[in-house]
């Protein structure tokens, strides 16, 4: 069935993205534990959430003593960028229904969007597909995340195995593969740039990262006109 | 805080997690894009990984940190080459995760 085969390519795809969750969702673990939050909530919050910065963004608002409204508009901020980046799956899912595809962008992620993207390059997305890619890695962060709030106390160092640098090592490789021509390459060397000129210059858009946001707006409307000239 | 608010907290932030994701697939899916914002949108992937690739490298910390005290920036060169050469995710994060195993026991930075 070509829809089994289509589950299993997205679920292997998902396996590195697994690998680079890992010491994340540890993390965010141990770290949840610590402000007081139950196993059981870490794991929710995982579940309900699915946002890396954001999950952290609301352990450091705890540890401070902020106040819930303060987490969930940091929140707001630091998701906006997958407003940009759904928008720009849409044109690929024609194959998808429209249902199946809402519902599992529950899983849209930097990363599942990056390995995403990549195949939908040179392949058709499929339900199965999606479904495949975004379900295991969403797994793979939810069991991290109570990983790491049961065992936090034990394990206390995932940077002596290197694990640290799954996800910049897998940036780096989708970088390559989505880079098709010379306007992609100097749009992504345009953004980067932006991004740590405001990184740099407004030090909390780092934290909330909208310099990503600005950055991609910037390069890809520079894209379009590069493009236009050659 | 109490456990009613967590529980608020983590409802109130998985509305705005989700929201940006699922609403755009929902509501454009039949829509047909114009060209020009179709091109727009085909440079999105490139930007973002570009700004996500030099951030998680130049600042993994969360704040800008470009020295030769950051080994992210060694580990990157093997990595990056591997990508280019394999085009394989496994061995470029298979290349990558021992590098900085290594870079980090013994680098003694």
């Amino acid at each position: 069935m070509i829809k089994n085969k289509e589950l299993l390519i997205g679920i292997k795809d998902a396996l590195p993205i697994v690998l680079g969750y890992l010491p994340l969702g540890f993390a965010f673990g141990v770290l949840a534990n610590q402000v007081g939050m139950t196993v059981v909530q870490a794991g929710l919050m995982s579940l309900m959430c699915f946002t890396g910065a954001g999950q952290y963004i609301a352990i450091g608002v705890m540890q401070a003593g902020g106040a819930i409204f303060t987490i969930i508009m940091a929140n707001l901020l630091v998701n906006l960028r997958y407003l940009l980046f759904a928008t720009s799956m849409v044109p690929h899912l024609k194959n998808v229904p429209t249902g199946w595809a809402t519902l599992l962008s529950y899983g849209l992620t930097d990363e599942t969007y990056a390995v995403a993207m990549t195949r939908y390059q040179n392949h058709k997305a499929t339900t199965a597909y999606m479904a495949g890619l975004n379900i295991t890695s969403h797994i793979g962060w939810i069991s991290s995340s109570l990983g790491g709030a049961l065992l936090g106390t034990f394990i206390s160092n995932t940077d002596k195995i290197g694990l640290n640098f799954a996800l910049p090592a897998m940036y780096i490789c989708l970088l390559v593969f989505v880079v098709g021509k010379r306007s992609d390459a100097l749009v992504a060397g345009i953004s980067a740039t932006f991004c740590l000129l405001f990184g740099y210059i407004f030090p909390s858009t780092m934290a909330n990262m909208s310099n990503i946001i600005i950055a991609t707006i910037i390069a890809a409307t520079l894209g379009v006109l590069i493009d236009e000239r050659y | 805080m109490s456990d009613t608010s967590i529980f608020l907290m983590i409802f109130g932030v998985s509305v705005v997690s989700l929201l940006p994701r699922m609403l755009p697939v929902a509501v454009l899916s039949r829509w047909e894009f114009p060209q020009l914002l179709q091109k727009w949108l085909s440079f999105v992937a490139p930007a973002v990984l570009g700004g996500l690739a030099v951030l998680s490298i130049l600042a993994p910390q969360g704040y800008i940190h470009i020295s030769p005290g950051n080994l992210y920036i060694w580990a990157c060169i093997p990595t990056f080459l591997v990508a280019i050469k394999t085009r394989s995710l496994f061995y470029t994060l298979l290349v990558g995760i021992i590098t900085m195993a290594l870079l980090y026991n013994f680098a003694g930075i």
